[in-house]
């Protein structure tokens, strides 16, 4: 089961996105602010890391630029999340380390596929029809 | 304008970036929790409540539609 680390400090983003992965058959991890991304990132590993930029303590871009340069955390594939919907931000997000960008509100479909192809093809159990 | 007018000019409001930001959160929400319900509602057979969470998710899209085709940011980003 694909373990995704979720970074987001709004309740209900959390709430809903994390049993929306977990029904596609991922295994969601959840941090409430940037430092605890980076923490739960080294201490878990995740194989991918949902991250959204506004957040308490580090602000996405900091964490993500602390997760790249960090040698046991450059791997992991790192999807922004923001509500902010312009070029700008989506090249703001690239440049701080990010491998893809998805603007909220959050498509499921257009997530789970920027997901499974950072991830190697290895998506949740949905690919063989399983949900919870 | 009349409504037609409006479609065929479209009018760009400018809002400041953080309302832009605001509006699509709770936005969010709406979408995203009334999808998660259809699903659920469609795969355990209970299905007589899906043509009002059908309405609710219409009209969340309805709502980004306009946003996204009628709002751009004060800030350019």
């Amino acid at each position: 089961m694909p373990k995704i680390l979720l970074v987001e400090d709004n309740e209900m983003n959390r709430d809903m996105l994390s049993r929306r992965l977990q029904r596609k058959g991922y295994e969601v991890m959840i941090a409430v602010d940037g430092q605890l991304g980076v923490e739960m990132a080294r201490s878990e590993v995740p194989d991918l890391i949902l991250m959204d930029m506004s957040l308490p303590v580090i602000d996405g871009w900091e964490a993500t630029r602390a997760l790249k340069a960090a040698k046991e955390t450059s791997s992991i594939p790192i999807i922004a999340l923001t509500a902010h919907a312009m070029s700008t931000d989506r090249d703001k997000a690239i440049a701080a380390g990010c491998d893809d960008y998805d603007t909220k509100p959050i498509e499921l479909s257009r997530l789970l596929g920027k997901m499974e192809v950072l991830m190697g093809g290895a998506g949740g159990s949905s690919a063989a029809g399983g949900s919870r | 304008m009349s409504a037609p007018a409006r479609m065929l000019h479209p009018v760009q409001h400018t809002l400041p970036r953080d309302l832009l930001h605001d509006l699509r959160t709770p936005l969010g929400h709406i979408l995203g929790y009334s999808e998660m319900l259809i699903e659920q509602m469609q795969e355990s057979g209970r299905e007589e409540f899906l043509p009002h969470l059908e309405k609710i998710r219409k009209a969340g899209n309805d709502l980004l539609d306009l946003m996204n085709n009628n709002l751009t940011s004060a800030e350019g980003g």
